[in-house]
């Protein structure tokens, strides 16, 4: 229902805003890490479709600047692109997880300017298909009795969103230290879920869309979904966390920022861009294409909405240590 | 034959004129892109990913664009490496040892066609492999834990004594500097930074493609401008020789291609190996084997053969895990992976059934691209060879800026051309001293999995050594190390007479 | 000679190498194996390696004389400066200067350099930026 008020919103603002003081000429977006990556194609199926929808004159050129998991876009934006009212660059979960945790020496969530998502993946909890655990709530007491005997395959490293989302769910679940949990890091959600049909690892966290393939298969069995309510489509029928009584909501959410000193006009104008984009029926099917689920916050509300995941994701890192 | 009657469905789907044009322009492009240092396959893919978008393709013409760049990029890479002596890209690293030998003894145009043959061989039987094998390879790739990469990886590196056979000492100190590098970066496993000097830049540790692009290119260009001599008009003016290969020297060459196919494919089928670790595998095993009077290292058309065929066959390899698993086994597939996924096709175990239309399409699209890049890169063998008719006045500024926009153009950042500048002036220095670059980049390439999977393997056993032999995998792998290469090495100092220390053409002397 | 000293630098970068290793910060939550132990082991390979390099010298390599050696120094600080102004002065200008330059030291008459340093940069922008589209520095005349 959110998602509808929030589409409604857009629309009525969309309306409102029809001639904007601000005009795009050469419209730039950077995507923070090397091509092919999840913010490269953020950057280029968002450039293609505000291009398809005639939002911007032209083409949207894409630069990749790599490094520091994002930090070297950071800073750069911060320290030499700061009033540049043609530039977006692409965000995500991971932007989020490292702000919070001091990844980006120097840097905080205010040197920019927040414009809005385009959608996210929510987490899931999985484990093989002959394994005898067959509930979230079952996993979590495996973990408790004897923390070695699990060992948690994700495609993020340590302290990153793929481990955090397994931690707060063991803290809900009364695990109570957290550390304990095994956890095994591995390159992409892909590589992780191998590893639990190989049998080397016992449950797997990731992204719902990672995971998709082997649930199609029946190779894996999704004990739990870290979403609000049930996911559509192929996910329907496994329960969320929240129904087994562990009230964990666990999304990656993809999105963008602005330097700092953006202008108000320019700001407005890209937050009704991004808006129409995400209402487009062109940006639909991208996102059923790549398992995204809706996640619909533009402008102010967005700003808020990534202050309290940074501020979230800094409480628990500091409670579990891995920031001091 | 039901596999078959599927594959003549995909013909039936990827033979359109619109499809075997674009092929022919990916693998024209896909060429162009192997042979630029710097830009490799999955830069190429990456780079080549809009266009497909732009053009509005549907999912099958896009994947038969973007596999036929990423089968151009395999047998591109090479032509830099035999006529400069530079990598085009990773897999490509080991053509370099006796291709420029040969390049320099006047048999460029040879080694070319010899090596574009090896491609073809190692990339048919690949695909071929890819019909009729994935379902079952797909189990291989399962067999492999934390503990069985970790051995694997243990083999590669015992492998390197017999590459740089010169000063075993100095190769162990490369293969521990390539480590070393490799190490610099927050640690995947707790999140710290390691060697990283607070600076953001470095948190991502160095990418093996500045530190390839430096050491070989721009050292390159420092060994030049070392030796011009003063006016003589004669620079860079190097024999071409015949283009086309004596039969002989074709029939003496396949068996070790077909030995380098197999050997290729089965590290491009496991992900986390890859057409790098196929490569140098299938070089290592090919000099281990039939290196009867030293002869690899200084020109020898095998020690191109090996490598080529195992690297184009292990870009076939790891479209299996890619196709059957989604999950990449390299760069390259990752990046078409992302493709898959945005072009709405999941892959993984039931790809096969749900849409056969797009895997037998991009299968049969291996086969014409590869033909293709046969006919093609066999005539313009006489074209590709002119590159070294251009005096190297003109030939090494061009070298030295395509390295710079490469690192460039991928990362935008001013840092990395700093530290691609800092490991030409490195890559030099090592040369002079005769210290091999090859281990390096080994190091750089493959140090990262490697610890990454002792400390999985030590993460799951809680630290209990004895678990790295738990499979006979495992023991298999290191037992094959051990006897295979590390016990010859020790051995073999007492019995075999005393080669004489006859100088191998490791390093670049143009004079 | 030149071995030795190579040896020597090489226990320094090893000793240099092991030392940050201790210094290396561990979080709370750690693997049985940690983050430490790996750089130990390439460490004391590289320590050792360095020292049988200092005890088993090879024969002295042929270093080239000082003018051939600041020929490559001053090839460096061209490279160093090239890297610094791309931002700048953009990519075409830079590149053109850049490779004018090295094709002059290596042999070229300073007229074909430039001719050679204009063409190399003209035709690395069409390949990199119009036919492959690359992002490349755009200086303050567009390019």
């Amino acid at each position: 229902m959110k998602k509808l008020v929030g589409l409604a919103a857009v629309l009525t603002l969309a309306s409102s805003l029809s001639a904007f003081a601000f005009e795009p000429a050469k419209t730039e977006c950077i995507a923070p890490a090397a091509p092919g990556g999840g913010w490269d194609f953020t950057c280029r199926q968002v450039g293609k479709t505000l291009q398809d929808l005639k939002l911007v004159p032209g083409s949207m050129q894409v630069t990749n600047v790599a490094g520091g998991g994002g930090g070297v876009a950071y800073a750069e934006v911060v320290s030499k692109r700061d009033a540049d009212n043609e530039l977006i660059v692409a965000a995500s979960s991971a932007t989020a997880t490292r702000l919070a945790q001091g990844a980006f020496p120097g840097n905080t969530m205010d040197q920019v300017r927040w414009i809005g998502s385009v959608g996210a993946d929510y987490g899931i909890i999985a484990v093989a298909k002959d394994s005898p655990v067959n509930t979230l709530p079952e996993l979590m007491d495996m973990i408790k009795k004897d923390p070695s005997a699990v060992s948690v395959a994700g495609g993020s490293a340590v302290g990153g969103w793929d481990h955090l989302k397994v931690l707060i769910a063991a803290n809900k679940a009364g695990v109570e230290d957290v550390r304990q949990v095994k956890y095994v890091a591995f390159d992409g959600g892909g590589e992780a879920v191998t590893q639990l049909l190989a049998g080397s690892v016992q449950a797997f966290t990731g992204d719902a869309s990672e995971a998709k393939g082997f649930v199609d298969s029946g190779d894996i069995k999704v004990i739990a979904v870290l979403a609000p309510e049930r996911l559509e489509g192929d996910f329907a029928s496994f329960p969320t966390a929240k129904e087994q009584g562990i009230d964990v909501i666990g999304a990656n959410w993809r999105g963008f920022y602005a330097p700092g000193s953006m202008s108000d006009d320019a700001y407005a104008y890209w937050v009704d861009a991004i808006g129409k984009v995400y209402a487009s029926d062109e940006w639909k099917g991208i996102m059923a294409a790549n398992g995204l689920a809706p996640l619909d916050l533009q402008g102010d509300e967005f700003q808020a909405f990534v202050k309290e995941s940074i501020d979230s994701i800094t409480n628990l890192s500091k409670q579990i240590g891995i920031v001091k | 034959m039901d596999t078959l009657a599927s594959l003549a469905d995909g013909f039936a789907v990827a033979l359109t004129w619109q499809n075997l044009f674009l092929a022919l322009i990916g693998c024209f492009l896909g060429t162009i892109i192997g042979a630029l240092p710097g830009l490799g396959p999955s830069n190429g893919v990456a780079i080549l990913i809009p266009l497909a978008f732009t053009l509005g393709l549907p999912a099958t013409p896009a994947l038969i664009l973007l596999t036929s760049v990423y089968y151009g990029a395999m047998y591109g890479g090479r032509i830099s490496s035999i006529l400069l002596n530079i990598p085009g890209d990773e897999p490509a690293l080991m053509t370099t040892l006796d291709g420029y030998p040969m390049a320099r003894a006047g048999k460029a145009g040879e080694a070319l066609a010899i090596s574009g043959i090896a491609s073809f061989v190692g990339a048919f039987f690949a695909t071929w492999g890819l019909v009729f094998l994935a379902p079952q390879l797909v189990k291989v790739a399962l067999l492999f834990g934390p503990a069985e990469y970790f051995a694997l990886f243990v083999l590669a590196f015992a492998t390197l004594g017999g590459v740089a056979s010169r000063n075993q000492a100095k190769a162990a100190f490369a293969a521990a500097l390539g480590l070393g590098i490799a190490t610099i970066g927050v640690d995947g496993q707790t999140g710290v930074p390691r060697f990283a000097f607070g600076e953001v830049h470095l948190y991502d540790g160095i990418d093996f493609l500045v530190a390839i692009v430096g050491l070989f290119a721009l050292s390159e260009v420092f060994i030049f401008l070392e030796h011009r001599a003063g006016g003589s008009g004669a620079d860079g003016a190097m024999k071409v020789g015949r283009v086309i290969p004596r039969w002989k020297m074709v029939r003496e060459t396949v068996p070790a291609m077909g030995r380098s196919t197999i050997l290729g494919f089965i590290a491009g089928v496991l992900p986390g190996a890859g057409a790098s670790l196929g490569s140098f595998i299938s070089y290592t095993f090919e000099k281990r084997i039939s290196d009867r009077n030293g002869t690899f290292g200084k020109g020898d058309p095998r020690g191109i053969a090996a490598p080529e065929a195992g690297n184009n066959a292990a870009a076939g390899g790891a479209l299996v895990p890619m196709l059957a698993l989604g999950v990449p086994g390299s760069g390259t597939t990752a990046v078409l992976l992302a493709m898959l996924l945005a072009l709405n096709i999941t892959p993984g175990p039931l790809l096969f059934q749900q849409n056969p239309d797009v895997v037998w399409g991009l299968i049969a699209a291996l086969f014409i691209g590869n033909l293709m890049l046969l006919a093609m890169n066999l005539p313009m063998v006489s074209l590709f060879v002119r590159v070294l008719l251009i005096p190297t006045r003109y030939l090494m500024p061009a070298v030295a800026m395509i390295s710079f926009v490469g690192i460039y153009g991928i990362s935008g950042s001013t840092f990395d051309l700093m530290v691609m500048i800092a490991f030409g002036v490195l890559g030099w220095v090592l040369r002079k001293l005769d210290v091999p670059l090859v281990p390096i980049i080994l190091g750089v390439l493959l140090g990262d999995q490697m610890e990454k999977n002792l400390r999985r393997a030590m993460t799951i056993h809680d630290g209990d050594w004895t678990m790295l032999f738990n499979s006979w995998l495992a023991i298999g792998l290191w037992a094959f190390a051990i006897v295979g290469f590390v016990l010859p090495l020790i051995v073999g100092r007492y019995f075999r007479p005393k080669i004489a220390d006859e100088p191998i053409a490791e390093g670049a002397d143009p004079d | 000679m030149s071995d030795r000293i190579f040896g020597v630098f090489g226990l320094l970068l090893a000793a240099f190498y092991l030392w940050q290793a201790t210094q290396i910060e561990l979080s709370f939550i750690s693997d049985p194996f940690g983050p430490k132990a790996f750089p130990y082991m390439i460490g004391i390979v590289l320590a050792v390696a360095s020292a049988i390099v200092v005890l088993k010298p090879d024969t002295e390599p042929e270093w080239p004389s000082f003018p051939r050696l600041f020929e490559i120094g001053m090839a460096t600080a061209v490279m160093i400066a090239y890297a610094m102004f791309l931002k700048e002065y953009g990519f075409v200008a830079c590149t053109a200067v850049a490779a004018a330059y090295l094709s002059w030291r290596l042999g070229a008459a300073p007229l074909s350099a430039v001719i050679a340093g204009i063409a190399i940069a003209i035709g690395i922008y069409v390949i990199f930026h119009l036919v492959l589209g690359l992002s490349l520095a755009r200086g303050p005349w567009g390019f």
